[in-house]
């Protein structure tokens, strides 16, 4: 006897919350993968949750492939932050500041 | 109450916390720091929830190879602190908004569930769980590994400095 | 009514191949033969004689057919329209084919000793086989919509042929006149067709003079008469568009003589005929024609009585001449306008072909230098031009008094003796205008004539066999086609007692016959008698011959009214559209798009975040919609 799902759905919930507002708020391209991998810790959790609940593999096998998801992700990023900050100089996600010095006069 | 519950909530608590912790610090090291704090508490949970494999797994890789990736970018990169506000209002203001929607949602939906019965504790053996999926989901298996082989060569040729870079960092 | 033909029917058959032929001659020239003068030549008329075979057979074939045939194929299908393609073969379109097929060999036949030599030979050729197959696709055209395709490349082909000489700014400036005056009045027919399409729902032929224009509004009908006869005032140079026939003579006479007097001038006035029935069905657009015809008729009399161009001339008795057939049709008499288009088709070619050796061997158009350089020595030429004259004017026995007695007959049926009187009139005018020009070359001042150069061309520069073949023919025609009035009444109508449409007046004939010998009188008291000064009474009043000679000055007013309408009224329209509506338009687009854009760019930001955002929103919004 552990606690009802909803407790898991609850704290999985939180906790994706919480990663779409590091997402969402934070101007930092390293900081917005964070919060994408916050976000899908937060998947996992409810699929290893889920799978509890119904007494199924099925759950596990979702949350394992959401791992190796979670990997290749966050390697591809990576380098992709690494480009951007070669061109730019810069994490900032505002690519009309950094990426193109002169704003189109209007 | 039984122990077992007290353990889920109190690891509820400390990922909560730490994940808190983590999206509000200005220091990306700080921030990775406490995210790792996180994963280990996410990783204690799936153990409790009974799969000790993704357990390890989560503690292998999200806390281990991932976010050890983060630090070295984090290293490597040398970015400097920025004097602006941690959350700029004009992003903020609509985050909240969606904060506020969102968890109405999450209400809705957790007092819409019927029948809610507390969970059994079981395990799901790894040696169980792994024939399981390689019966099961051997394909998905497959189209696993050929993600992570495509993001190793992606990752490869995106972070390949151009030659022009080399040649004037050579002189 | 109309018998329905199929392909392999021998009139069908016939008729196709005789309307394929000159197209094929065409594209062969325009193809591969432009560079062999004499095989272009060769291949346009064999084309026209293969045309000439096939008309004469099927004028042969069908002279006892009880009804009209038609062949034809669905075109244009939309919804309850119809647009059909096909040919159909009754009296007046047989009878207009022949006419056109013989005119058109003739006249190629005499071009071959009139253009000899010239670098555009193969060209002229080319453009010849053309026009030869629009004209005859025209008189064959089973709707009213092919009618109006073949009827634009008939003029086509005349903006070509009267800017043959296109290095002569005259000629090009001609084609360009005619062109653009006829298209004035095409853009009217074409009005006139879509009022049809509306009123009746067909423009099939037989369908409109039959059963269709029977259901149609009344008001309906006699607007769309009225719009369809502005094609036909444009093309057969009626007033008001009748000042660009005259310019038309800019082209090579034998073009002249086959377009702006025998055939393309006349397919206004075969349309009229073409389409009779439908537009006698409203008596107030007949009274417009019959104006319209009579005005022209008498103005372009009244200006060829000053001009001393021998093709100019013609050129406005072929306009009053088409003024008299419109008065003989819109006057009710179907078969008076038809017989005459025949007729003066003949007599007029006759009278183009004839000028065109005169000029040919003395270069010259005036009709006094004519005079001076002896043109009288052209013996055969000036037999066949008094003998035309002669019929144009209508001395019996030559076929223009019996055409022009029957149109005269026909005035005479209606109520109002004025119309008569003017016929009348006309008929002295042409008389009188004709014989004046003859005379002059006939009979010059004695102080005047050159002396005997000796080298000159007159002698032995007279016409060539080719041209002198054809002018024997087409004077045969003139003095033989008189007496066909009765067969061809019976052909076109059914009835031989078409032939003498109205009343029976015994004076008339008389009248027409005294009419035109007072006009020959005149002449020749004016011109012809030895002690004649040579000065017409118009000429006697400045003004009046200022007047007739500046024709009218209608295109004194027109050049005003464009220069008005045109120069000053519309383009002081369009500037200020230009600057008011366009320009401040786009002046206030633009403004409008950079300020939105400003406030779009908002959304444009280029920001991952804020594309992120709005995803998670979108993601709630559709978590909220799927739980509710």
């Amino acid at each position: 006897m552990i606690v009802p799902y909803s407790h898991v759905l609850a704290l999985a919930g939180i906790v994706f919350l919480m990663g779409m507002v590091c997402t969402v708020t934070r101007r930092n391209l390293i900081m917005i993968l964070l919060g994408l991998e916050i976000m899908l810790n937060a998947g996992a959790l409810a699929l290893v949750g889920a799978s509890l609940r119904w007494m199924s593999m099925d759950g596990q096998a979702m949350a394992l492939f959401i791992i190796v998801v979670a990997a290749a992700e966050v390697s591809v990023g990576l380098a992709l932050i690494v480009c951007v900050y070669r061109r730019t100089g810069s994490v900032d996600p505002n690519f009309t500041e950094t990426a193109a010095p002169e704003k189109p006069s209007v | 109450m039984t122990i077992y519950s007290a353990i889920f909530y109190l690891l509820a608590a400390l990922i909560i916390a730490t994940t808190a912790l983590a999206i509000t610090r200005r220091n990306l090291v700080h921030a990775v720091v406490y995210l790792v704090i996180s994963f280990f508490g996410s990783a204690l949970l799936f153990f409790l929830l009974g799969a000790p494999f993704l357990a390890a797994l989560e503690v292998i890789i999200y806390a281990g190879a991932i976010m050890v990736l983060f630090l070295f970018i984090v290293m490597m990169l040398r970015i400097e602190e920025s004097k602006r506000r941690i959350f700029p209002l004009s992003q903020w203001i609509p985050a909240a908004v969606l904060c506020v929607i969102y968890l109405g949602m999450l209400a809705v939906i957790l007092s819409g569930i019927e029948g809610d019965m507390r969970l059994e504790t079981a395990v799901a053996v790894p040696a169980a769980f792994s024939m399981w999926i390689f019966r099961h989901g051997w394909l998905a298996v497959e189209i696993a590994s050929l993600i992570l082989l495509v993001a190793l060569i992606g990752a490869l040729h995106i972070g390949r400095r151009p030659a022009a870079a080399d040649k004037k960092e050579a002189q | 009514m109309t018998t329905t033909a199929t392909l392999s029917d021998p009139n069908v058959a016939t008729t196709l191949a005789a309307c394929a032929a000159p197209l094929l001659a065409f594209a062969a020239i325009f193809l591969g033969a432009r560079r062999f003068a004499r095989l272009s030549a060769g291949l346009s008329i064999g084309a026209v004689t293969v045309s000439l075979a096939g008309a004469v057979f099927l004028l042969a074939a069908n002279w006892h057919a009880e009804a009209p045939q038609v062949f034809s194929a669905s075109w244009l299908v939309s919804d309850a329209v119809r647009i059909p393609v096909g040919v159909l073969l009754d009296p007046i379109s047989l009878l207009m084919m022949t006419v056109v097929a013989v005119i058109c060999f003739l006249v190629q036949i005499y071009s071959l000793g009139y253009m000899a030599g010239d670098p555009g030979f193969s060209r002229y050729y080319g453009f010849m086989s053309l026009f030869a197959w629009a004209m005859l696709s025209l008189t064959l055209s089973s709707s009213l919509f092919q009618l109006y395709v073949f009827w634009e490349l008939v003029g086509l082909s005349s903006y070509l042929l009267i800017g043959f000489w296109y290095e002569k700014f005259s000629a090009s400036q001609a084609g360009k006149k005619a062109f653009v005056m006829t298209r004035a009045g095409d853009v009217a027919f074409m009005l006139g067709l879509f009022v049809l399409l509306v009123g009746a729902g067909t423009l099939d032929v037989t369908a409109v003079n039959g059963p269709a224009a029977a259901r149609m509004n009344p008001s309906l009908i006699t607007l769309s008469a009225l719009l369809i006869f502005g094609g036909i005032v444009g093309k057969s140079a009626q007033f008001p568009l009748l000042t660009w026939l005259p310019d038309a003579m800019e082209g090579p006479t034998p073009v002249s003589a086959l377009l702006h007097s025998a055939t393309m001038v006349a397919a206004g006035v075969f349309l009229f005929a073409r389409l009779f029935p439908f537009f006698r069905q409203s008596p107030a657009a007949m009274g417009v024609f019959l104006v319209i015809g009579t005005v022209s008729m008498l103005l372009s009399s009244t200006m060829a009585m000053v001009s001393r161009d021998i093709k100019q001339v013609w050129a406005y008795s072929t306009i009053s001449q088409l003024g008299f057939m419109i008065m003989g049709l819109a006057a009710g008499s179907f078969f008076a306008g038809v017989f005459h288009l025949t007729t003066h088709a003949g007599f007029k070619a006759l009278l183009f072909l004839c000028s065109g050796v005169v000029i040919h061997a003395l270069d010259t158009n005036d009709m006094f230098e004519i005079a001076r350089k002896k043109g009288r020595r052209l013996k055969l030429a000036m037999i066949c031009m008094t003998l035309a004259a002669a019929a144009l004017a209508g001395i019996p026995p030559l076929s223009g008094f019996f055409s022009k007695e029957s149109i005269l007959a026909a005035l005479a049926a209606l109520d109002n003796p004025i119309w008569l009187a003017a016929a009348l009139l006309g008929v002295l005018l042409t008389a009188y205008y004709a014989f004046r020009l003859i005379f002059i070359i006939l009979f010059p001042r004695p102080e005047l004539v050159q002396p005997e150069s000796g080298r000159g061309h007159g002698s032995g520069h007279g016409a060539g066999t080719a041209m002198g073949s054809a002018l024997v023919v087409l004077a045969a025609a003139t003095l033989a086609l008189g007496f066909a009035a009765a067969p061809l009444a019976r052909f076109l109508s059914g009835d031989p007692a078409a032939a003498h449409p109205g009343p029976h007046l015994p004076w008339l004939p008389y009248a027409g016959i005294g009419l035109a010998a007072g006009g020959l009188l005149l002449a020749w008291f004016e011109f012809g008698r030895p002690a004649a000064d040579q000065k017409g009474f118009v000429e006697r009043v400045p003004a009046l011959a200022a007047l007739f000679a500046n024709r009218w000055y209608i295109d004194v007013f027109y050049a005003r009214l464009i220069s008005r309408l045109v120069d000053r009224g519309l383009a002081w329209l369009c500037a200020k559209t230009d600057q008011r509506v366009i320009d401040a338009g786009l002046d206030a687009a633009s403004k409008h798009i950079i300020r939105s854009s400003g406030v779009l760019s908002a959304l444009q930001s280029g920001m991952i975040q804020h594309r992120l955002l709005v995803l998670f929103a979108v993601v709630v919004m559709l978590g909220l919609y799927f739980i509710a």
